[in-house]
């Protein structure tokens, strides 16, 4: 059974609940045991960096320090988490700064020795679990839905952080899921836009026309659903659709469902399970248009 | 010699006309985008029109979108560029009105520099220097990456603020405005950061996106310059925006319970003083809210974000001693320099 340091992030544990349960649906039905770090603090978000680097690095560093004593990969469910995770370990391979740092971790008696390599679920899916895995569990073939990537910034840049050149199915790691559970990819230019939900409370208006362009064009494109690795997107597209629909003076009525509830629905998992009745756009057409 | 399609924007002002055309070009290995562009001009289409120069990746002349991306067209062969036999798409720079084909009016970019005043200005106390105007080298040391921008265009071409607010002074602008501010012989630093806090399209309009860091083809890091200049502007105490109350909510819910406050931060960031002093457009924002709160009360969301979950009691309590601990050393060293030099030696040195 493959083990994981499981850090679930702030949103899945708050504002969006049906990421948390439906990963944790998945990973039962694939057989990956997810040991959730209780004690680990957020990761800034790149938000405490604003006014405070230093102190984001320190908890970002004290959370990779446990997967490290654990001894367990540590595995992300947000792409805003494995983002800041990434770029915290990136430069904490600096020594110095590692020394520095790891004063503030003594107390607790754990020290980050640079090893973690933070990965998403999307793409322990790819490289661990792997196609053919999944391909065994598939229940419940995609085949009659067009979707649209979304992916949320970090998980696609910066690209040095991110190991693209080692593990190139990362670049398109939404694109080769969909494919795999049978769907059709919808591809359009928003897919690797920020969604804006970094600067809702600071500008709500360019937020929303962020959120509301990439939907539009996703929907014009044919698309029955967007699917997103990133539960801060998921909030701008999904809970504000309706005021981003208003913003860009548009009808938008487009379900956005997360990694882990695409792949429960493909593996055959019930909707309930998978909280997609937890949504501010409804998904009862996309589970219609599935048999569901 | 291989053949590469090309399928390239083009645009004909005088008839209004948006277009398609695909061209074949033979390629020889380490042959550039721009290469083919000029074989193309040259041998098939005298008409197509692109800005270029240099060809050594200098000039900045000749940034357009290569797949959808924004990148020196001289600096990026076809082999880089070609994925898997597919046509390579050729298109103008985003964010800008096009004038012809590959051509953009760049008059927009270029404004935004001289809206953040991206010159020097020199303390007028002091009599001019009888050479130049020196500064030590560990200073420029720490900022050189922002001086290296050839205003190519590329980063505010992929801007994804600049794509939604033509009011956004963007990441070249941004970066080059932190060169200045970080220059020890520039009198306005404090009008500087003033200005970049509270101006319409500042420093807190940026989404953090890292469209800018991945387009520029220098390193110039334009948004870890904007993001140095909000910790610089926190610091010398412009703090009366949403952007700083969203920070220090945001931080301040982390300090207390180890996890972000869904709760508490949308009325952290319209501020409470300026609900309580009645500030009305204050209560306006905050009931900008009630739709969105009323709609995640629908889907029961709003239980769990009732219930606030953090970090279990033995998290809470080491979170909070880091807390105490980085906020002690504050007053005795400068930690966020610190933080700020290892990211831009492992940004710019590691790779």
């Amino acid at each position: 059974m493959s083990k994981y340091a499981f850090w679930p992030g702030c949103v899945a544990r708050g504002a969006a609940p049906e990421l948390y349960t439906s990963t944790l649906a998945v990973a039962e039905h694939l057989g990956m045991d997810l040991v959730e770090l209780e004690a680990a603090a957020c990761t800034g978000a790149g938000i405490i960096s604003d006014g405070e680097p230093y102190l984001q690095d320190v908890l970002n560093a004290r959370t990779m320090a446990m997967s490290e004593q654990m001894d367990l990969p540590l595995m992300d469910i947000c792409s805003t988490c494995v983002g800041v995770h990434r770029l915290a370990a990136e430069k904490l391979r600096d020594v110095d700064y590692r020394i520095r740092i790891n004063h503030h971790l003594a107390p607790e008696g754990i020290e980050y020795r640079g090893s973690a390599d933070p990965r998403h679920l999307l793409w322990i899916l790819l490289e661990d679990v792997g196609i053919d895995k999944i391909n065994s569990l598939i229940k419940r073939p995609l085949e009659e839905l067009n979707l649209g990537p979304f992916y949320g910034c970090y998980i696609v840049r910066p690209e040095r952080t991110l190991d693209f050149e080692e593990h190139p199915t990362r670049r398109n790691s939404l694109e080769h899921l969909i494919e795999i559970l049978g769907a059709t990819t919808v591809t359009y230019d928003g897919m690797t836009k920020c969604c804006g939900f970094p600067i809702l409370t600071t500008n709500k208006k360019n937020s929303l026309t962020m959120a509301g362009t990439h939907l539009n064009e996703a929907q014009s494109k044919g698309a029955d659903a967007l699917v997103t690795p990133c539960p801060l997107c998921h909030l701008n597209l999904d809970a504000q659709q309706p005021d981003a629909a208003k913003v860009i003076d548009r009808n938008l009525n487009l379900p956005i469902l997360h990694v882990p509830q695409l792949l429960g629905l493909a593996m055959g998992l019930p909707p309930e399970k998978l909280g997609l009745t937890r949504h501010v756009v409804d998904t009862n057409r996309l589970l219609n248009k599935i048999g569901v | 010699m291989a053949q590469q399609e090309f399928i390239i924007d083009r645009y004909n002002p005088d008839t209004d006309e948006s277009y398609q055309e695909s061209f074949n070009v033979d390629v020889q290995p380490g042959q550039t985008v721009l290469d083919s562009l000029n074989a193309i001009k040259w041998e098939q289409d005298g008409t197509l029109s692109f800005r270029m120069s240099c060809r050594h990746a200098i000039c900045g002349s000749c940034a357009m979108k290569v797949n959808g991306q924004s990148m020196l067209t001289c600096q990026t062969q076809v082999d880089a560029a070609a994925e898997r036999g597919d046509p390579i798409r050729v298109g103008p720079q985003g964010n800008q009105n096009v004038i012809k084909d590959l051509v953009v009016d760049v008059t927009k970019f270029l404004d935004q520099f001289e809206r953040a005043e991206t010159w020097l200005e020199p303390y007028e106390d002091q009599d001019p220097p009888e050479r130049e105007y020196r500064q030590k080298v560990e200073e420029f040391d720490h900022w050189s990456h922002a001086s290296t921008c050839i205003h190519c265009g590329a980063c505010y071409s992929d801007c994804t603020v600049a794509g939604v607010d033509e009011n956004f002074l963007g990441p070249a602008a941004l970066a080059k405005a932190y060169r200045f501010v970080m220059d020890s012989r520039d009198s306005k630093r404090d009008e500087r950061l003033k200005f970049l806090s509270e101006e319409q399209g500042g420093i807190w309009d940026c989404t953090r996106c890292y469209m800018c860091v991945q387009a520029c083809p220098k390193d110039v890091l334009p948004m870890d310059a904007i993001m140095e200049l909000r910790t610089l502007a926190i610091e010398a105490g412009h703090t009366n925006n949403h952007g700083v109350r969203h920070h220090k909510g945001f931080t301040s819910g982390v300090r207390k319970r180890g996890r972000l406050d869904e709760m508490m931060l949308p009325i952290q960031s319209v501020g409470i003083g300026r609900l309580i002093t009645g500030n009305l457009s204050a209560h306006k924002e905050m009931m900008d809210y009630t739709p969105g709160a009323i709609r995640l009360l629908k889907t029961r969301k709003l239980l769990t974000i009732a219930q606030r979950h953090g970090a279990n009691a033995e998290g809470r309590e080491q979170i909070e001693r880091i807390f105490d601990e980085v906020e002690a050393e504050k007053h005795h060293h400068d930690v966020d320099a610190d933080a700020f030099g290892a990211e831009f030696e492992t940004a710019i040195g590691g790779h």
